[in-house]
């Protein structure tokens, strides 16, 4: 076990102190942070804080009434008597625009707004905007009057999964999507190094007194956790900063307030990881032991990759019907398993079985190529001339060799 | 207690028959020559040994025993295809292997110091294995397969890519690792290297063993084996001989084995045009020799195993 840990420890120290590695471990963060920074910029930046006035001309309009509940804004709307009133305040500064209501306007429902070189923000429209709609119905009661200002509350139901979604948390159902392809970078990455520790070895020549130093499991194994280790570095590193980003970002953003932990989502996830992972190290362990050189690994392994890849080109498929045979197909195929549930899950249509059913096949895939790298990486591990080509590696596989 | 015991080792790899029939065994405090041809199945051999491979047939034995990994962490490899870690610190690359090896980091430090000092390679600690000369990285291998003080070193071709004052370094290394009464195993194909440094040696051929036993008696076996002739005449084309060499006036002629110096005698005496001065048995060279045994093909076996040679002898 010493020897385990020794080889997982340098590997893991190995992969988190190169240049690459903390490249893509910072670079997402970083990107992220910008985002955040520049988002909250545009919210908060630049904006004018003047009251905004209006003109009544139908008089409907009564500006003692309270606002509507909270507005972000909190701007002033301030009523004038007449248009030169008003005119006079915006080109005095006093206001940064205002609104002209005709006689007609309940009939026609037609605004004119007046400002003078910047047009109000959004903010500004919907302040107002409330300010009208709240007249308008402030003759009913209290309970009609709000009903009507707030509008359905629509919460849908999925009743083969039994979750609910309601359409003001959208960014809920996003999440997954963006958290599946941050699983994926991090899994992918990690199997290029894998991919590049195994190769390597037999590259370096070392691989020779490696395996009279250590049994080819102790290699392989350590090699497997410490890059694993590696890999929840870095995923923990986009959670923190992450979280970290979303606590900055919330009191700014109004959506981000929306978010709630998806806790479900990410136990599968956690479900479906570690074999996910597991047997794309396998993979890269049956390469890394059949090819010579690091680059014809590399080119190997592109090939195998679009095996996990392939739900990301289904994007389009999946979002239009994420029951579609061929969706339900990659659901349970072992490969395309993990990222297929991980993008069908914000849609909440995903059948339990058919988890319980891709879990299965992709724990029994990975045992499988675990068993099969062991039987290639053994006949390949001292081909430094000669890279085991498939032919042979499936006779290695079936023993005939 | 031999320190490895191998017998009747058997390897194929397809079609090809790599190891077929090889045996012996390697005492403590011996240095042991590994020998043959390229393609015999020395690294095969050695790689059988070392649990790598496993054999088809044939049963080798460590220390004692099974190759285990306790067993494993007492030898020290340096294998044909040399190899280290080369985007790392020549410093860190030893310690990693040192410390598989079952030493600690703290003592793997301190003897690292001194064969650092010893090699001339301690300026270059910190410099990533590329970064050296390929004579420098051959001398960081020694280190590796020594650093963790192994009772058994396995050097395949353990002088290659070294100056001569390196060569005559790592000669007196491996000198002293013998009178530390440590195994040593190494394949070479400098006859020269066998001659000053082996105890015994095991020379394969196509995969068998085909001569086993202590240098001095296996020269001793083949004296007779070649003849040094003074005189003048055509000293070629005599039956029973293997090669003529022509230097001034003196000719070496490597007789077959089996073939009889007197009756090489009695052939030049008949030649009309032949004037012999001087003819007299020649103690071969384990190169002479080595040449003899791989291009006749002749199985012989000395020094306690029965063999033909020993047959045509008796």
């Amino acid at each position: 076990m010493r020897n385990f840990w020794l080889i997982a420890k340098h590997e893991y120290r190995g992969t988190v102190f190169r240049r690459a590695f903390i490249l893509v471990t910072l670079a997402i963060p970083l990107g992220m942070a910008v985002l955040i920074a520049f988002t909250i910029m545009i919210e908060t930046s630049g904006e004018n804080r003047l009251p905004v006035g209006y003109v009544d001309n139908a008089g409907l309009l009564d500006v003692s009434r309270p606002s509507l509940p909270p507005t972000p804004t909190g701007i002033e709307v301030r009523a004038f008597p007449d248009e030169e009133a008003a005119l006079a305040a915006l080109k005095g500064e006093e206001i940064q625009a205002f609104f002209v209501l005709p006689p007609d306007y309940p009939n026609t429902l037609q605004t004119d707004l007046y400002y003078l070189e910047k047009p109000p923000s959004s903010d500004v429209w919907g302040e107002f905007n409330n300010f009208v709609r709240l007249n308008l119905v402030a003759t009913y009661p209290d309970e009609v009057r709000n009903r009507l200002l707030e509008g359905p509350n629509v919460t849908v139901h999925d009743v083969v999964s039994h979750r609910e979604f309601s359409e003001r948390s959208m960014v809920n159902v996003v999440l997954p999507f963006v958290a599946s392809f941050f699983f994926f970078i991090a899994t992918m990455s990690a199997s290029g190094y894998m991919l590049q520790a195994v190769a390597a070895e037999k590259e370096n020549r070392t691989m020779e007194i490696m395996v009279t130093s250590v049994t080819p499991g102790q290699l392989i194994g350590g090699k497997t956790v410490g890059l694993l280790a590696a890999t929840l570095t870095q995923l923990a590193i986009y959670v923190i900063a992450g979280i970290v980003g979303l606590t900055v970002a919330a009191p700014h953003v109004e959506f981000l307030q929306q978010i709630t932990v998806p806790w479900a989502y990410l136990g599968v996830m956690g479900l479906f990881f570690f074999p996910a992972y597991a047997l794309i190290a396998a993979v890269m362990v049956a390469i890394g032991g059949a090819v010579t050189k690091v680059q014809e690994a590399q080119q190997v392994a592109g090939l195998l990759n679009l095996l996990f890849l392939l739900p990301v080109f289904l994007l389009m498929v999946i979002f239009e019907n994420p029951a579609a045979p061929v969706v339900v197909f990659f659901t349970l195929f072992p490969t395309t398993a993990f990222l297929t549930i991980s993008l069908r899950w914000g849609l909440g249509t995903v059948p339990l079985w058919q988890i319980g059913v891709g879990w299965v096949s992709l724990v029994a895939a990975t045992m499988f190529m675990m068993w099969a790298a062991a039987r290639i990486f053994r006949a390949g591990m001292l081909r430094y001339g000669q890279p085991l080509n498939l032919r042979a590696a499936v006779a290695v596989i079936r023993g005939e060799t | 207690m031999h320190t490895v015991e191998v017998s009747h080792l058997a390897k194929r790899f397809g079609e090809t028959q790599a190891v077929a029939d090889v045996s012996f065994a390697v005492e403590r405090g011996e240095i042991f020559g590994l020998l043959g041809p390229n393609g015999a199945g020395k690294t095969t051999t050695i790689r059988m040994m070392l649990d790598i491979f496993r054999p088809d047939a044939g049963t080798v034995s460590v220390f004692g025993g099974q190759l285990d990994l306790a067993r494993k962490r007492r030898i020290g490899y340096m294998p044909e295809e040399r190899g280290l870690y080369k985007d790392l610190k020549l410093e860190s690359t030893l310690l990693y292997l040192a410390t598989l090896k079952g030493l600690d980091e703290k003592t793997a430090r301190q003897r690292l110091a001194g064969w650092l000092e010893r090699f001339d390679l301690a300026e270059h600690r910190q410099k990533k294995v590329q970064e050296l000369s390929s004579g420098m990285q051959q001398k960081a291998q020694i280190i590796a397969t020594l650093l963790h003080d192994p009772d058994l070193i396995v050097a395949d071709e353990p002088f290659a890519a070294l100056d001569p004052v390196n060569t005559r370094l790592v000669k007196q290394i491996l000198e002293e690792q013998r009178q530390a009464g440590k195994s040593i195993l190494m394949s070479t194909h400098l006859m020269y290297q066998v001659e000053a440094l082996c105890d015994r040696i095991v020379l394969i051929n196509e995969g068998q063993t085909v001569l086993y036993g202590a240098v001095d008696e296996i020269k001793r076996s083949f004296a007779g084996h070649a003849v040094v002739v003074v005189g003048q005449g055509d000293f070629t084309h005599i039956p029973g001989v293997l090669e003529t060499r022509k230097h001034n006036d003196t000719w070496h002629l490597a007789l077959e084995i089996g073939t009889d110096p007197q009756a090489v005698f009695r052939t030049l005496a008949a030649r009309e045009n032949v004037k012999i001065e001087r003819f007299e048995l020649e103690e071969p060279s384990l190169d002479d020799i080595f040449i003899n045994v791989v291009q006749t093909g002749r199985r012989s076996q000395v020094a306690g195993h029965k063999s033909a040679l020993e047959a045509s002898h008796a």
